[in-house]
């Protein structure tokens, strides 16, 4: 299980589900100057750009993934805007050539010698923040298994998909355990559909990652969290180990009351798939445009 | 298969099989074999799949390998690695690239590189040897492993080895992994370079002593071979990628 070569005739799926509700727009706790919505826009970006840099052959794209970005706040539907406007799901060669917009910056790297330089990168930007309405997360993951029910008619073979759910709060419109759970119980050939979840918070708590058990957990809403999370396959956790970040056997893909390092990391590990070597993106840049 | 003959004491007998990954051209294969039979030196390279046009520098650190006269200390390889890194993103320059390509050639390319030398012109041929990443020499006497490099054993073979970066300032830390190995060579003697999937499974079968791989090797054809590594490929018993095999038989002349 959970060891399929994911090639162009057997492509995988990534679905990021985004919580896009009021509160998003609110800063993490004893960072007033950074939004969550913002900073969640940044790592999906980076996300997308990391995805496509590990596709890429010279000058083609392969499409070994399928993307989909979903938020949900006022509304829930796909994220992306312009050329891929509408779509639910995009062959990630199509992702890489219809970003909104590609920003201009400076990235620091090694000059071979000791010391470092400046020079000039592109970066792409594909989703801008968001932050509106209440938290209709049940509705999201019914899309959310839509989406992979018609993905997998067509793909039952190969890598099964995975989804990272971001949210902030809790559901306003009932009880998410169910809808996880079916959506848990989807498959391919290679292994039930991965369903990791990162809870953030703007309160000062301590926060809990990949734990293996509910019982350290504060309240039913993590307990609910927990249980439609999947266990992370070896492979997840030794990408998780390669990052620094502690799991055991048996760890969920579960973060409760995390901080923005909480969020890369959870992306990093999340799309981490066979075993790949996480790609680490938070370096130092100045924008220009 | 072709022979060569080397000196008034041994013949080479080379045999080469190059394998695009299943469901792939000849075209997209990025392994690359080099061989000058008239100074006995061979070499396997494989051009890292992630990497911005492997197959140009896997192709060009083959073939100007075994078109060098002798096999270089390891300061002379790292100062010719960087001299063939700047020529191939000379290479690049003008070209019109999207954002994703461009990201691509800022790091560079990577592959794998294993080249031998033989020096035959003795009673006792002996060779000599410089290798990095996970394509790797054998050297095979009697249907026995005699020794491999660079990697010994097949659970040695990872998802991230160190490669040949085109991109010289990766040298300092990537140099460090650099092996060079040497042997003498008896008659019948056997030297198998291989990429990194059929490698692996080549050691295996030297571990598991289930399969005399030279044997199976030298008495195939090249399409029994290939339907074998194909089916092999298809059930996973070995991972789908492009396979290079180079086998090389030292023989005594019959002159």
């Amino acid at each position: 299980m959970y060891s399929a070569q994911i090639t162009r005739a057997n492509p995988t799926c990534i679905i990021l589900l985004i919580d896009q509700s009021g509160s998003m727009g609110d800063p993490f706790s004893g960072d007033s100057a950074r939004k969550k919505a913002d900073f969640v826009a940044e790592v999906v970006n980076h996300t997308l750009h990391d995805l496509v840099i590990r596709c890429t052959k010279t000058e083609e794209v392969r499409n070994y993934y399928h993307v989909s970005v979903i938020g949900y706040g006022r509304n829930v539907g796909s994220c992306f805007s312009g050329e891929l406007g509408g779509r639910p799901i995009v062959p990630i060669a199509q992702v890489a050539d219809y970003p909104l917009q590609v920003k201009s910056s400076y990235k620091r790297v090694s000059d071979g010698a000791g010391g470092w330089v400046e020079i000039p990168v592109r970066y792409p930007v594909w989703i801008h923040p968001a932050a509106d309405g209440k938290t209709p997360m049940c509705e999201a993951l019914t899309r959310v298994q839509e989406i992979l029910r018609g993905w997998l008619i067509e793909h039952p073979r190969g890598f099964p998909p995975t989804v990272l759910h971001l949210t902030d709060g809790e559901s306003s419109d009932g009880d998410p355990n169910d809808i996880g759970r079916q959506i848990m119980s989807l498959n391919t050939d290679d292994g039930a559909v991965l369903m990791f979840n990162c809870h953030i918070s703007s309160r000062r708590s301590t926060k809990i990652e990949y734990p293996t058990e509910e019982t350290s957990l504060p309240d039913g809403f993590a307990r609910t969290l927990f249980e439609i999370s999947s266990r992370l396959p070896t492979n997840f956790l030794a990408a998780a180990a390669q990052l620094g970040v502690n799991t055991l056997e048996g760890s969920r893909g579960f973060v409760f009351n995390g901080d923005p390092s909480s969020i890369v990391q959870f992306y990093e590990i999340g799309t981490s798939l066979t075993g790949m070597t996480p790609y680490r993106w938070m370096d130092d840049r100045t924008e220009l445009a | 298969m072709s022979s060569a003959k080397q000196s008034t004491t041994w013949d080479l007998q080379l045999r080469q099989l190059l394998l695009p990954k299943l469901g792939q051209e000849v075209s997209e294969c990025e392994d690359f074999i080099a061989t000058d039979t008239q100074s006995s030196r061979f070499a396997v390279a494989d051009g890292a799949t992630e990497a911005f046009d492997a197959l140009s520098w896997a192709q060009r650190l083959a073939q100007h390998w075994v078109q060098r006269k002798s096999t270089q200390t390891l300061e002379e390889f790292r100062e010719w690695v960087a001299a063939e890194g700047r020529e191939l993103h000379e290479s690049w320059n003008g070209l019109t690239l999207s954002w994703y390509s461009e990201e691509k050639a800022r790091s560079g390319s990577f592959a794998a590189l294993v080249g031998v030398e033989l020096e035959l012109k003795s009673e006792s041929p002996s060779w000599q040897a410089i290798a990095l990443g996970d394509t790797c020499l054998l050297h095979c006497r009697n249907g026995k492993l005699l020794k491999s490099l660079p990697l010994e054993r097949s659970d040695s073979f990872t998802s991230a080895p160190v490669l040949v970066a085109s991109d010289s300032s990766l040298h300092e830390s990537s140099m460090q992994s650099v092996v060079t190995g040497s042997g003498t060579c008896q008659n019948g003697d056997v030297l198998l370079l291989m990429s990194d999937a059929v490698a692996s499974w080549c050691l295996q079968r030297f571990e598991s002593d289930d399969l005399d791989v030279v044997q199976f090797l030298s008495s195939n054809s090249d399409e029994e071979l290939r339907q074998f590594f194909d089916a092999e490929r298809t059930a996973g018993r070995i991972k789908n990628d492009d396979i290079a095999i180079v086998r090389i038989e030292i023989k005594r002349s019959k002159n």
